[in-house]
C-alpha cells in the first residue's frame, strides 16, 4: 500500500511542475468535446480564436507559477532553460493565432480542430524544452512534431498543403526512426541503467572501451535525428516545401516555436547528456552547423518566393544557433542561443505577419509582390524593413545583437574557422534581405487599391516592430539581463 | 544433433531477429498487398519471438495481441476495402533510387556490424549488452514480469506515458479533420 501512496503523492507534489501543460491539454480536449457543440452554433467557427487567446493567456499566468525543481522521477524539470524556451513557444503560439484568424476566415477554414492542434503542439513543445530524460524527450518531440505535420497539412483542399504535410510527415517520421534508435544505442552503450540524462553521462563516461563506436553510432544517429527536426543542412530538404504549402501563420509558427523547443532539448541533450563525449559530437555538429550557414543563405538567393526564401533563411539561422549548442560553456551557450532564438521570433513573426496581409488580397508570394509597397503603405512598409535589416544584422539593429553575443562566444571557444564563415554568410544574407528592401523603396508600384490592415495583423506587426525597434536601444545590456533572469 | 540444439536455445534472440528482418524485406518487396501484410504478420511475431527471448513475457504477449491481432486484421480490412489494381502498375517508380537505396543499405549494414562486432563476438565485453532492469525492487522479474512493466509504466515512467495518450488523441483527431468530408 505505501507504494502505491508514496506514488500518489510523488504525483500530486510533481504536477505542480506541469499545471500549463496540463491547462492546454485539457482546454484543448474540451475545446474538441464538447464545448464545440454547447458555445457555438455552427458558422460561429471563427470565435475560436479568442477563446484560444484566453487558453494562451492563463498558461501564461499558470506559467509565473509553477516553482523550480525537477519530477517524475526526473523525467522532466523546470529551470531557467526550460522557461525561456516555453516562453518563446508561447509568444509564437499567440502571434500565430492573431495571424491564422483573418487568413482562415477568407478560405472559410476556421475549425476547432486547427486551434486545438496549436494547444497540443504547444503543450508538446513545454514538455520537450523541460524534459530531461532520453524517453520523454523523445515522446515530447513526437507529440509536437504529429500537430505540426497536421498544421501543415491543414488546406486539404491545396495540392501544396498536401504535399506539404505527406513531405514532413514522412521525412519526420523517418527521421523520428533514426532518432530512437540512436537513443536506444545510447542507452545499451551506458549500460542500459537507466535513460536519465545526467545519469546517461556518468554511465557513458566509464563505459567499456570497446564501445566507443557504438556511443559514436548513437550520438551520430540522435545528431542526424535532431538536425531533421530543426532542419539543419544537410537534413534540411524537407523544409523548404513544407514551408511553402503550409498555411502562412503555420509557416510562421513552424519557423520558431518548434524550433525554440527543439534546439532548447537540442542544448539539453548534448549539454548535459553527451557533455562528456563531446569529441564524438563536436565534428560533425561543427560541420552541420557550418553547412547550414553557407548552404542556407547561398539557396535563399536564388529564391523568387518569400516563403520559400524566409525558409532558406531559417536554415542559416539554425546555422548561428548551432554555434552556441557547440559551446562547452553550456549555460552561457543556451543563453545566448535564447537571446538570439527570442530575438529571432519578434522579427520573423514580423516579416510573417506583413507576407500574411499582402497574402489577403492574393499577393505576398512572391518578392515582386513588395514592389512599390514603400509608396503604397510606407508604415507597413518601413515595419518590413526593420524586420529584415534585423533578420539581416545590421548594426544597430537587434538582430545585431544578438548574432554579436552568438560570435563573440564562439570566438571564446576558440571555433574562429567557423565564426568566420558565419561572418561572411551573414554578409551573403544581407543581399537577399536588401533585395525586398529594395522593391519595396525603388520600384514602381503596381496599380491597385490599398487594402485595410487588419486589427490582428497590425497589433502583430506593431508589436513586434516595437520590440525590435525598443530592444534595439537596449541591446549592450541584453544578454547581462538574460542572465539576470535565469535563463 | 544436440550441439545444434544447444546453438539455437542459445542464440534465440538472433534467430527471431534475421527472421523479422527477412519477413519485413518480403514485406516490402512482395508485388501483392496480402503477401505484404502476411510478411508483416511474420515480422510482428518474429519480434515478439525476440521479447520472449529476453524474457518480457508481458511486452511479448501485448506484441501478439496489438500488433498480429488487431493492426494486422486492420491492414487486412483496408487490403479488401481499397481497390488496389490501380497501384499494381506503380512497381517501376523507384528506378533511380533503388541502387543507391540498396547502396546505402549495405553500407548502414557494413557500419553496423563494425560497430557490434566487439560487442557480440567479444567475451570479455559481455556486461555492455546485459541490460538490468532494476525498476522492480522487490519483484522477481523472471516471474512478474507484468507487475515490473506495470511499475516501469505507471511509475517512473508515467509522464511519457501520458504524453503517449494525447499523442494517440491527437493522432486520431488529426486523422478525422484531415479525411472528413465537407458537409454541404
Amino acid at each position: 500500500m505505501s507504494f502505491a501512496r508514496a506514488l500518489l503523492e510523488a504525483l500530486l507534489r510533481d504536477s505542480r511542475l506541469i499545471t500549463p501543460q496540463l491547462l492546454l491539454v485539457g482546454a484543448a480536449t474540451l475545446m474538441l468535446w464538447p464545448l464545440d457543440g454547447i458555445l457555438f452554433q455552427r458558422g460561429e467557427k471563427r470565435k475560436w480564436a479568442p477563446v484560444t487567446l484566453v487558453v494562451l493567456a492563463l498558461t501564461g499566468l499558470l506559467m509565473l507559477g509553477v516553482p523550480s525543481g525537477s519530477g517524475f522521477s526526473g523525467m522532466y524539470k523546470v529551470d531557467g532553460l526550460a522557461r525561456g524556451f516555453q516562453w518563446i513557444s508561447l509568444l509564437s503560439a499567440i502571434a500565430t493565432v492573431f495571424l491564422s484568424q483573418r487568413m482562415l476566415d477568407g478560405m472559410e477554414e476556421q475549425t476547432v480542430e486547427y486551434y486545438a492542434m496549436i494547444l497540443f503542439a504547444l503543450s508538446g513543445m513545454f514538455f520537450l524544452a523541460g524534459a530531461t530524460d532520453l524517453v520523454s524527450i523523445y515522446f515530447s518531440l513526437e507529440l509536437m512534431a504529429v500537430c505540426i505535420y497536421i498544421l501543415a497539412a491543414y488546406l486539404r483542399n491545396q495540392d501544396r498543403s498536401i504535399e506539404a504535410g505527406v513531405k514532413y510527415f514522412l521525412l519526420g517520421a523517418f527521421s523520428s526512426g533514426i532518432l530512437l534508435y540512436g537513443l536506444s544505442l545510447l542507452f545499451i552503450a551506458a549500460g542500459g541503467q537507466g535513460t536519465n540524462l545526467s545519469a546517461l553521462n556518468q554511465a557513458l563516461a566509464m563505459a567499456p572501451k570497446n564501445s566507443d563506436f557504438l556511443v559514436f553510432a548513437g550520438v551520430l544517429m540522435v545528431l542526424v535525428g535532431f538536425g531533421f527536426k530543426v532542419a539543419a543542412v544537410p537534413f534540411h530538404q524537407w523544409s523548404p516545401d513544407a514551408y511553402d504549402g503550409a498555411p502562412t501563420p503555420i509557416t510562421a509558427f513552424m519557423a520558431t516555436a518548434p524550433k525554440a523547443a527543439a534546439i532548447a532539448a537540442f542544448i539539453r541533450l548534448f549539454g548535459t547528456g553527451l557533455h562528456g563525449v563531446s569529441s564524438d559530437w563536436v565534428p560533425p555538429l561543427s560541420f552541420v552547423a557550418g553547412a547550414s550557414m553557407v548552404w542556407g543563405n547561398v539557396a535563399a538567393l536564388r529564391q523568387s518566393t518569400m516563403k520559400r526564401m524566409l525558409a532558406y533563411s531559417s536554415i542559416a539561422h539554425v546555422g548561428y544557433m548551432l554555434m552556441g549548442v557547440l559551446s562547452m560553456d553550456v549555460a552561457q551557450g543556451a543563453q545566448v542561443i535564447w537571446l538570439y532564438m527570442g530575438i529571432y521570433l519578434f522579427m520573423n513573426m514580423g516579416a510573417f505577419a506583413v507576407v500574411i496581409h499582402l497574402q489577403g488580397k492574393g499577393e505576398g508570394e512572391r518578392i515582386e509582390d513588395f514592389r512599390g509597397l514603400g509608396r503604397r503603405q510606407p508604415v507597413l512598409a518601413f515595419a518590413m524593413m526593420v524586420f529584415l535589416l534585423s533578420l539581416a544584422g545590421i548594426p544597430p539593429l537587434l538582430g545585431f545583437f544578438g548574432k554579436f553575443f552568438l560570435f563573440k562566444l564562439a570566438i571564446e571557444q576558440g571555433y574562429v574557422f567557423l565564426t568566420t564563415l558565419a561572418l561572411v554568410t551573414s554578409a551573403i544574407s544581407a543581399y537577399y534581405y536588401l533585395m525586398v528592401v529594395n522593391q519595396m523603396y525603388f520600384r514602381e508600384a503596381p496599380e491597385g487599391d490599398r487594402p485595410a490592415l487588419g486589427t490582428a495583423i497590425a497589433a502583430v506587426v506593431t508589436a513586434a516592430c516595437a520590440v525590435t525597434l525598443i530592444g534595439t536601444a537596449f541591446g549592450p545590456w541584453l544578454l547581462e539581463w538574460a542572465g539576470r533572469i535565469g535563463v | 544433433m544436440e550441439n545444434a540444439l544447444a546453438f539455437i536455445g542459445r542464440n534465440f534472440f538472433l534467430i527471431f531477429g534475421l527472421m523479422a528482418v527477412g519477413a519485413a524485406v518480403a514485406m516490402v518487396f512482395s508485388k501483392s498487398a496480402v503477401h505484404s501484410v502476411l510478411s508483416f504478420l511474420f515480422a510482428m511475431l518474429s519480434i515478439a519471438g525476440c521479447y520472449l527471448s529476453l524474457q518480457a513475457e508481458f511486452v511479448g504477449v501485448a506484441q501478439i495481441l496489438v500488433y498480429a491481432g488487431g493492426i494486422v486484421v486492420l491492414f487486412l480490412f483496408v487490403v479488401m476495402l481499397v481497390e488496389l489494381t490501380r497501384f499494381k502498375e506503380a512497381g517501376g517508380i523507384f528506378h533511380v533510387q533503388t541502387p543507391w537505396a540498396v547502396v546505402a543499405v549495405l553500407g548502414a549494414c557494413a557500419v553496423f556490424i563494425y560497430v557490434f562486432r566487439g560487442l557480440i563476438f567479444d567475451p570479455a565485453s559481455k556486461d555492455a549488452l546485459v541490460l538490468k532492469p532494476e525498476l522492480a525492487q522487490g519483484l522477481d522479474v523472471a516471474s512478474q514480469n507484468a507487475q515490473a512493466v506495470s511499475r516501469g509504466l505507471f511509475a517512473e515512467y508515467l509522464l511519457p506515458f501520458e504524453i503517449l495518450s494525447v499523442i494517440l488523441l491527437v493522432a486520431l483527431v488529426a486523422a478525422v479533420a484531415i479525411a472528413k468530408q465537407e458537409r454541404a
